[in-house]
């Protein structure tokens, strides 16, 4: 558990946030990786310590967790990217504002703290005998492929980016002015986020308003189409809604692509306690399947064993 | 028994200590309480199986556990690593789960304790909860005093009944060495979109905050009414999150509390609540905290 001051929480577009968090340390991460992010004040407002005490106010000791906000569990969110300075940690996060959690987070301020549990999860793998991967991400899938897309780009494979949205204004990502997207959903360097990793990408939302009309998976069955790559030396990563990672996973077998994909759960601890984020993952055992938990098992599965 | 504190953790909030390791060192607490224990492996139910609620959240995990051998192959030498007295929380749908689980924990050294959760449903009564009538309460308790003797025998009572002293005294009264109370109240949460469930189970045990003071008022009332004359002790828990909340346990007639849902905030939190109680004593001049039990100040 670590106390990160906000560097800096600001908008993206209509529902999402990039939050910067700064940690004197933190431990090495990889890709795909989450924390959980307390989405209220660290210390409670009523402390039993005689020194933190003021002077003039002695504790009120019925009640504590009036004092706090809402949101009583912490939050899961994905590593967006990373930055190791000299003498402090950078974290990336970009979230939507979705319920009360994140409707709490929008409102930090820089200098706040917040308390982060982490890093958790696995990662994604980097396969060394697959140089090309494309990155496929919904939504709020879509941050976790930045942090993937620095990875890639840091033992040299390449990468192109695939990005799906409802619509423009709910897009997590920097559009580079002079390159908007292309409508055809061929790949451009048309966001900063993953452009400055030299990875280009390929933006679609459902209701036509920037770049491609229609789902994600099909500008990226049409690079496929066109790629003259033996598939066994290609990868695929997907994050995002689970009709999504479903139609990605599917697309995947059918041209004996490996998957793997970044599954959500409703999660209380996030250490692998409480049993909570159960995913039903295929196994030689009886009854052929066996439950895994998404925040430690997970949340990256190969797509191949995700019984949906 | 004597623990060195009176913290513990309470039952499936801590999975088998070996997962908090990188959290937080474990060894501050005065003993460690496992997840529920049964004879064979359990898968638990379907997802979802939390749903955070308004302080507090519903869960209905369904006993997921290792079962009995793995626990003992797997889990016990981990167990051993921590240095802390042992309870076992077991669960069974018949009583002869209970004793076939409690039996094998005789021969277990850092075991010093069974913790019976009796709010599992008794398939033999047809179903109904072993917790939730007197009789059964007696009845399992007496069974498993047979089986305990290294072991100190703690039941753990469910809140859901209209009167806990009846279940309370029924324990106390067939054998047990300490009560625990309380276990979550059944409880449900409605999706009103989708007009169905949220929980896959349908209902799961709220816990957290918002049980607290009502968890509080029922260790004041087995206290005052059957623990405190019969000289057994009670481990108070139910929405522990701050000292402040700790001791209320202590002061209502708990001789040890056990944190849960709060460690999954902030697995941190037992050093803040055992250093918090560490100070309030001091501040008010309490040897120990057995001098704090049940020590509530009344008027008349
Ligand atoms: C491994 C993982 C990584 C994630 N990464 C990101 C990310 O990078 N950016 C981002 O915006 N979101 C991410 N999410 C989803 C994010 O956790 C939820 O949007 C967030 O918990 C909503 O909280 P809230 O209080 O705003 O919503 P509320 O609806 O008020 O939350 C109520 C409860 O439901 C839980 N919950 C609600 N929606 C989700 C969800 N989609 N997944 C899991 N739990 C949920 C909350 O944690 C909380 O306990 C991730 C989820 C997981 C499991
Ligand atoms: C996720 C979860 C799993 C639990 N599993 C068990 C269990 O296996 N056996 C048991 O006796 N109690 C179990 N409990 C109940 C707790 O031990 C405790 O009695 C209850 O949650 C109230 O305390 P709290 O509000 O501090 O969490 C569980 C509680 C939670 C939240
Ligand atoms: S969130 Fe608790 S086990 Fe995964």
């Amino acid at each position: 558990m670590f106390l990160a001051e906000v560097v800096a929480n600001t908008p993206l577009c209509g529902r999402h946030y990039l939050l910067r968090l700064a940690l004197p340390q933190f431990p090495p991460t990889a890709a795909g990786q989450f924390v959980q992010l307390q989405c209220r004040y660290p210390q409670p407002q009523v402390s039993m310590r005689e020194a933190d005490w003021p002077a003039d106010r002695p504790p009120r000791l019925n009640q504590p967790e009036l004092a706090d906000h809402e949101a009583f569990l912490r939050r899961p969110l994905s590593l967006a990217d990373r930055h190791d300075a000299g003498d402090h940690v950078e974290l990336e996060i970009i979230y939507r504002v979705s319920g009360t959690g994140t409707a709490w987070l929008a409102g930090v301020q820089p200098g706040d703290r917040l308390s982060v549990l982490g890093p958790l999860g696995n990662a994604f793998p980097i396969r060394a005998d697959k140089p090309l991967a494309a990155l496929v991400g919904g939504g709020v899938g879509i941050p976790p492929m930045i942090y993937l897309a620095r990875a890639l780009a840091a033992v040299g494979h390449a990468a192109i980016a695939f990005t799906g949205v409802r619509s423009a204004e709910f897009l997590p990502g920097t559009l580079i002015s002079d390159m908007p997207p292309r409508s055809d959903g061929t790949p451009t360097f048309c966001l900063g986020e993953f452009a400055r990793y030299a990875v280009p990408a390929a933006v679609a939302t459902d209701d036509g308003s920037l770049g491609f009309s229609g789902l994600v998976v099909q500008p990226l069955e049409r690079w496929l189409d066109r790629q003259r790559i033996d598939p066994s030396r290609l990868v695929v990563y997907s994050c995002g809604p689970e009709k999504m990672m479903q139609a990605v996973a599917e697309l995947c077998r059918r041209r004996d692509i490996e998957c793997l994909l970044s599954l959500e759960r409703h999660m209380a601890c996030g250490m692998g306690t409480c049993q909570s984020c159960v995913v039903k993952i295929r196994s030689d055992a009886e009854p052929g399947w066996s439950f895994k938990l998404c925040c430690t098992d997970g949340p990256v599965f190969n797509a191949r064993d995700v019984l949906w | 028994m004597k623990l060195a504190n009176p913290l513990m953790t309470a039952s499936g909030t801590c999975g088998y200590a070996s997962e908090y390791s990188d959290f937080v060192d474990l060894r501050q607490l005065g003993a460690f309480v496992t997840k529920s224990i049964t004879p064979a492996p359990r898968t638990g139910n379907e997802y979802p199986r939390i749903i955070e609620t308004r302080a507090g959240m519903l869960n209905a995990i369904g006993l997921a556990n290792v079962g009995l051998e793995a626990f003992l192959k797997d889990k016990v030498p981990l167990l051993r690593e921590l240095g802390l007295p042992i309870f076992v929380n077991v669960a069974g749908v018949k009583v002869e789960d209970y004793v076939q689980v409690a039996a094998a924990l005789e021969d277990v050294d850092v075991v010093r304790g069974v913790e019976l959760n009796i709010s599992c449903p008794n398939v033999k009564a047809g179903g109904i909860q072993f917790g939730t009538d007197p009789a059964q309460v007696g009845a399992i308790t007496g069974a498993l005093r047979k089986v305990c003797r290294k072991n100190i025998l703690i039941v753990k009572l469910s809140p859901n009944v209209t009167d806990i002293t009846t279940t309370a005294r029924a324990a106390v009264e067939a054998g047990a060495d300490a009560l625990s109370l309380i276990n979550t109240f059944t409880a449900m949460a409605i999706d009103v979109e989708r007009r169905r469930p949220v929980l896959a189970n349908a209902t799961g045990g709220l816990s957290g905050p918002a049980i607290r003071p009502i968890a509080v008022r029922m260790v004041h009332q087995v206290y005052t009414q059957v623990a405190r004359a019969a000289n057994v002790p009670i481990i108070g828990l139910g929405g522990i999150q701050y000292a402040q909340d700790a001791l209320e346990f202590l002061l209502a007639g708990a001789s040890a509390v056990a944190i849960g849902t709060a460690l999954f905030v902030d697995p941190r939190c037992i050093v803040d609540i055992r250093d918090g109680i560490a100070d309030y004593l001091r501040r008010h001049l309490i040897a120990r905290v057995r001098d704090l039990v049940g020590n509530l100040q009344t008027d008349a």
